[in-house]
């Protein structure tokens, strides 16, 4: 039989399995929900800053036959905490989010310190991470980490940043060069500590709000940076697209990474026409899961495969407040399609 | 001598192409010149902002042109304004309440469309980022506000949008009061089923929605 790693591992290299895989990575795609936090009795935000809960609830995730896959951490702050942005841990119902920059302009930033891997929140979801590797197998344990224009922008004040990116190139492009160093270090520590699968997102540096020419230079640039470190060490890589896709699909091909995952608003037939020869993850509605009831999650988990997805997956990140028997349907219906 | 004309395009021309240094000289000109203050708002920087507008509904502008078309246009208006004859910026302007919802601090988007709003005559009271939802209720009562927009990035924040709305009704002033939400994991099914009366994809989008919500021209 095959294990839900072998699966994943073998549609990220391309390879044909007995069914789609179905996973939620974890970081901005969410997949804690109040519900399971009731379920297992581990809560948020008390598993964001200690490493024993963070694993135990990741456990939970694929113990309650919600998703496939371990992943942390779950949220999309520690890199920027580490950097020096100021941050709350959130509730059960809200995820940590910054509260304040380290820098409000992009000329400061020489005055950052590089990411202590060894303290905070790094160091946490780095022992989560271990913790994870010694206690199971067969699961795919995946490392989340937030893209470098996300990052740069939770760092630096954004409305000031994104105008540097055009007003100050050669500046904007060393901040980008420093962000990027320490992602990579994380990410590479996160294989390290036993990772098979890093998932990055990047909701602030879209095309939507770049446009495709600074989507190119800047977006695609420093992911590739980290794609391409993190595939050096063997480790599969998946990259989430948040928002509209159509200015820049030939942009978006130049991303080196395993598999590409997209918003509900992108059409997965679209995408695959457009990105031929890519492993392609999605996109069950959020807002489904959420509100709506088993049979149309049990709809959208099919019609994601019928217009090709590989591995099936929600659209976004989870709401917090979805029910379980939703969120569990996905998992329901995708195992309806062995062969 | 420039003419007004001349200026009025210069002006626009400066939003239009991000020149957010030189524009407060070419509006000195213009004052120094005697023309009317408010034309030059109208008919100069806010008609390069729309210009700004339509390149971004054609997706040739993207949200960082905008916020920098909309920095040359403050530019210029922080000259222009000192010369509006007292009452010329009061009276009807409708009122609207925006913020993005507890729990997000994501607030690029709200911005744009803030500045949208005010480009279009809308008097804007801006909560800012994370607003406890009590708060969007508080100040919508305090300035009898047309209009309440939020906004949010996060999926996990969304069902905060229906507690305002719930928290309007609880208070009796839903009818009141318009409610528009908008970002990127909204759409239209979402606004509808929240009750909400209005949602937009978009900044641009969003003026155009609030202006029919408010039965503004």
């Amino acid at each position: 039989m095959t294990t839900a790693n072998e699966r994943l591992i073998k549609i990220l290299s391309g390879m044909k399995a007995d069914r789609p895989a179905c996973i939620c990575p974890g970081g901005m795609m969410n997949m804690v929900t109040k519900a399971l936090q009731d379920v297992c009795g581990v809560y948020l935000p008390e598993a964001h800053t200690d490493a024993r809960m963070m694993a135990d609830l990741a456990k939970a995730i694929y113990d309650n036959e919600c998703f496939e896959n371990y992943g942390v951490p779950f949220c999309m702050t520690v890199e920027a905490e580490a950097l020096g942005a100021s941050c709350t841990m959130g509730t059960q119902y809200f995820e940590p989010h910054v509260t304040g920059y380290a820098i409000d302009t992009v000329e400061d930033y020489g005055k950052l310190k590089p990411m202590d891997l060894n303290a905070g929140r790094a160091k946490v979801t780095l022992d989560a991470i271990r913790l994870l590797r010694a206690e199971t197998k067969d699961v795919p344990i995946i490392g989340n980490i937030v893209g470098p224009v996300s990052v740069a922008s939770s760092v630096c004040e954004p409305t000031r940043y994104y105008k540097q990116l055009r007003q100050k190139r050669e500046l904007a492009h060393e901040y980008m060069q420093f962000v990027t160093d320490d992602l990579i270090r994380f990410a590479l520590a996160m294989v390290d500590a036993g990772a098979d699968v890093i998932a990055l997102s990047d909701p602030s540096g879209t095309g939507e709000i770049l446009g495709p020419k600074f989507f190119d230079e800047y977006a695609v640039t420093y992911i590739n940076q980290v794609v391409d470190a993190v595939k050096e060490t063997g480790a599969k890589t998946i990259v989430h697209i948040c928002g509209q896709m159509k200015s820049v699909y030939d942009k978006v091909a130049k991303i080196h990474s395993d598999a590409f995952s997209f918003d509900a608003v992108v059409s997965l037939r679209e995408a695959k026409k457009n990105l031929p020869d890519k492993v392609i993850m999605g996109n069950v509605s959020t807002f489904a899961i959420e509100m709506q009831e088993e049979k149309t999650v049990d709809k959208l988990t099919r019609a994601s495969y019928a217009n090709g997805s590989d591995i099936i997956s929600p659209a976004c990140g989870l709401g917090m407040g979805s029910p379980l028997n939703n969120v569990q349907q996905v998992l329901k219906t995708v195992k309806t399609f062995a062969e | 001598m420039a003419t007004k004309e001349e200026l009025l395009q210069k002006m626009s021309d400066m939003v239009f192409e991000m020149e957010d240094e030189e524009i407060a000289d070419v509006c000195e000109e213009y004052i120094e010149e005697g023309y009317d203050a408010l034309d030059g708002i109208l008919h100069g920087l806010v008609d390069g902002m729309n210009r700004a507008s339509e390149m971004y509904d054609q997706e040739e502008y993207f949200v960082t042109d905008l916020l920098l078309c909309s920095d040359a246009m403050y530019a210029g208006l922080d000259v222009l304004r000192p010369h509006l004859p007292e009452d010329a910026s009061v009276g009807e302007a409708k009122k609207a309440v925006i913020g993005v919802v507890e729990g997000d601090t994501h607030d690029i988007g709200k911005n744009l469309v803030k500045i949208m709003m005010e480009t279009a005559g809308f008097e804007m009271f801006d909560l800012g980022r994370d607003v406890p939802l009590d708060s969007f209720v508080e100040k919508a009562k305090e300035v009898d506000a047309d209009l309440i927009m939020m906004s949010t990035l996060m999926t996990t924040t969304m069902p905060g949008m229906k507690e305002v709305i719930n928290k309007l009704k609880e208070q009796g002033i839903r009818d009141s009061i318009k409610v528009m939400v908008g970002g990127s994991p909204i759409s239209q099914k979402y606004a509808e089923d929240i009750g909400a009366d209005g949602y937009s994809r978009n900044a641009v989008e969003a003026v155009e929605v609030a202006k029919r919500l408010c039965g503004v021209e």
